[in-house]
């Protein structure tokens, strides 16, 4: 079996969750089958992949972090010749499926499926609709992902919210969708026990965007702050919102009580986590959140949106409206006045984290592959 | 003659309602009272008035414990529950066991507390029932020689208890026996219960499906004088739906045993009429409850005894009633997290799906009773 993976990063040139994700699934899946991966050509793409990696020229646009360039004009318009370029680029021969991720390759699935009839696999990482925080979603990328949906044979979901989402707004077949959580790569993490003493420490951890729902971290904190004064805020990460979420702290008279860390690199967001007594994920819409996660395999318990796709999958977490600021505040008091609740749902919840492995998500993902 | 004894639990908690800390000092209601009149309607459609009614028309003895969170509760919600069993025990077919007003752990950690809360349910079934019981269980069966005296100190003949692995090696649940405090003492015949509580409608199991006269079978080929079938009473209608035919089961059962030889009967009459086979010491509390049959169940992990701890220290003056409801030991079993992530959790049985939340509003309520209500 072979499979064409369109993809749009590979670490080390970019190390985005879609990355990320490409890297540990399909590095994966290479055993038991041929995959050719197509990224943009990019000066940092490492010489050793799992798989094969085929670079496509881009002739238009930029390829920077997507992340920052997204909103200029050359970003949409990279993409419109990434996806052309897959087009000129590929290589039928032998190809079972092509399997597609997130918008910013659809398009190249779809024509090649209308030019060769090879059958289309597309991953959902998340909706338009989550990206834009519910707020103001852009038309054109919506559409998009609209066409994706019907074109595809298959569609993959990270989770069962995810589903709903492309059910409700684009008005995919459920037939044919598949929920594939997300992994994790249990090895990165140190799993020495904690002692889950105080440290009086609250983090929310995460790009800062309207998506991720900061504004309502920080509205809880000012909650907890006036019931527990010794408490500790840490917000760590950038992101659009970044300057807006420390003006109102400031306006809720508790910048002096909150650590903005700025972005954190990998090694040092372990510590912070561990260094935590309860992580707070208050996201708008959040289609998968492998931070909390993270947080959960290094023990630390989590408060998580009912909008975050993950909590679907899990026990060990409490789970509230985001906009529910004041039974935020009530659950990280808990949380902060009970060691014995944060010593079971630590524990309980680092064993429960551990079964969100790659290893299933490669077997689901070939089951997917296996019913077309 | 050999005889079946058959022993049911019925129970009902007050449960507490979603709590939030921000309502400390507030606002002092506690309990779920929409929720527990809704499952208490449901389970007596389901359950009490059906099952008690075939006991009536079946002429069929069995022995009942009711505790008093229970009875309160359907005397409030569903009155005719309360006219059914009336009706039952005035027909003498019927035994109303003791127990602790509240179906509390107060066994395990205050002697007079117990004491009190077994004399309030012996009140409460007097008035109700015009019955003084001389057959005491403890809550789910929560038993040790320690407790055995007390009960024995509170003019009680009888009591029943698990027979666990530990004691059934040495002393087949099939007999009678003495506790070292000189009570009448018969054993739960744990497989032949969950035949019926557990496995009737598991259609995994080699017996399934089991009929009346499949069972009556195992009952008189069975060595001893007893066969001890304990369970919750919501086995018949509620944990097996009467889809399952456990009705038709219950029902043919009489006509199955006694064509076999074997007489159902109540606890009192089980204990007067066979004499012991030797006296049996349980140093370490034992209860009929999961698979560990010890107090894990309630006292297993850090937050139940946090949560223990912190029930005790309450002041019991000031709001006794609400105090003594807290004791319910149920409110500490919703917070077990074990199988809780392997297995589904029915609301049934934790109303809040979460050990977590269940320690939470718990706590939080605690912590509105500490700061002292006018």
């Amino acid at each position: 079996m072979k499979i064409a993976v369109i993809g749009w990063e590979l670490p080390p040139a970019f190390s985005g969750g879609l990355g990320v994700h490409t890297i540990n699934l399909f590095g994966r899946l290479a055993g038991v089958m041929n995959i050719d991966v197509y990224v943009p050509a990019m000066k940092r793409l490492g010489k050793n992949y799992p798989f094969n990696v085929v670079p496509v020229r881009l002739q238009r646009g930029v390829i920077g972090n997507p992340y920052e360039i997204e909103g200029f004009p050359d970003f949409r318009e990279a993409v419109d010749d990434y996806n052309l370029r897959v087009l000129e680029r590929f290589d039928p021969h032998g190809v079972s499926l092509v399997h597609c991720h997130d918008w910013i390759t659809f398009r190249a699935g779809e024509m090649i499926r209308e030019k060769y009839g090879i059958p289309l696999v597309i991953t959902f990482h998340s909706t338009e609709r989550d990206r834009s925080g519910n707020f103001n979603p852009q038309a054109d990328i919506m559409s998009l992902e609209r066409d994706g949906a019907r074109a595809a044979d298959r569609i993959i979901a990270v989770s069962k919210f995810t589903r709903d989402e492309i059910i409700r707004d684009y008005g995919a077949d459920p037939e044919k969708i598949t929920v594939v959580h997300n992994g994790v790569d249990n090895e990165h993490y140190t799993m020495r026990p904690r002692t889950y003493e105080p440290t009086n420490r609250v983090l929310y951890l995460g790009r800062v965007t309207t998506q991720k729902g900061p504004r309502f971290f920080m509205e809880a904190a000012e909650l907890v702050s006036q019931r527990m004064p010794d408490v500790r805020f840490v917000v760590a990460g950038t992101g659009d919102q970044y300057d807006e979420v420390r003006r109102l702290a400031s306006e809720l008279g508790i910048s002096g009580k909150t650590d903005f860390t700025g972005f954190v690199s990998f090694r040092k967001s372990v510590d912070i986590y561990r260094s935590s007594d309860v992580f707070v994920l208050p996201a708008v819409s959040e289609p998968f959140g492998m931070t909390v996660i993270e947080s959960m395999i290094l023990g630390t318990p989590a408060i998580i949106s009912k909008t975050t796709g993950v909590g679907e999958a899990l026990r060990n977490v409490l789970r509230v409206d985001y906009w529910d600021t004041e039974l935020i505040a009530d659950y990280v008091e808990s949380m902060l006045m009970f060691r014995s609740m944060r010593r079971i749902m630590g524990t309980m919840g680092q064993q429960e984290a551990s079964r969100f492995t790659w290893e299933k998500a490669a077997i689901d993902t070939m089951g997917v592959y296996l019913s077309i | 003659m050999k005889s079946l004894v058959f022993y049911f639990q019925v129970h009902q908690p007050r449960r507490i309602r979603p709590y939030r800390r921000s309502e400390i000092g507030v606002r002092h209601d506690y309990f779920w009272d929409e929720r527990n009149m809704e499952i208490m309607q449901r389970v007596a459609q389901k359950c009490y008035l059906p099952a008690t009614r075939i006991l009536l028309q079946e002429g069929i003895p069995a022995s009942f414990s009711l505790s008093g969170v229970f009875l309160e509760q359907a005397a409030e919600y569903v009155p005719e529950v309360i006219d059914v069993f009336r009706e039952y025990f005035r027909s003498g077919l019927g035994e109303i066991m003791s127990e602790t007003y509240y179906h509390s752990l107060a066994s395990i950690w205050n002697p007079r507390e117990f004491r009190e809360q077994v004399e309030e349910h012996r009140r409460l079934v007097q008035r109700l029932f015009g019955v003084n019981p001389v057959s005491f269980r403890n809550t789910e069966l929560i038993y040790s020689d320690g407790i055995s005296h007390e009960v024995r100190n509170m003019g009680f003949r009888n009591m029943i208890t698990e027979g666990t692995d530990e004691i059934i090696a040495a002393h087949s649940p099939n007999f009678a026996y003495r506790s070292v405090s000189g009570l009448k003492l018969l054993f739960r015949n744990y497989r032949m219960s969950d035949d019926i509580a557990f496995r009737f409608s598991n259609p995994g199991w080699n017996d399934f499906p089991l009929f009346a006269d499949k069972y009556a079978g195992w009952v008189a080929a069975s060595p001893g004088d007893v066969t001890n079938v304990f369970m919750d009473y919501e086995t018949f209608g509620e944990h097996q739906w009467k889809e399952t035919g456990i009705f038709q089961f219950l029902k043919a059962l009489p006509r199955e045993l006694s064509s076999r030889g074997v007489e159902i009967t109540t606890v009192d009459r089980a204990a007067s009429e066979n004499s012991d086979h030797g006296t049996v010491s349980v140093e370490n509390p034992i209860s009929w409850a999961d698979t560990d049959r010890n107090l894990n169940a309630w006292l297993g992990n850090a937050m139940q005894n946090d949560a223990f701890n912190a029930m005790k220290t309450i002041d019991g003056d000031t709001d006794r009633k609400t105090w003594r409801l807290l004791q319910t030991s149920d409110h500490i079993y919703y917070m077990s997290v074990r199988n809780f992530a392997d297995q589904d959790v029915h609301a049934y049985f934790n109303p809040y799906l979460s050990p977590y939340l269940a320690f939470i509003y718990y706590m939080a309520i605690l912590d509105d009773m500490k700061k002292g209500r006018a």
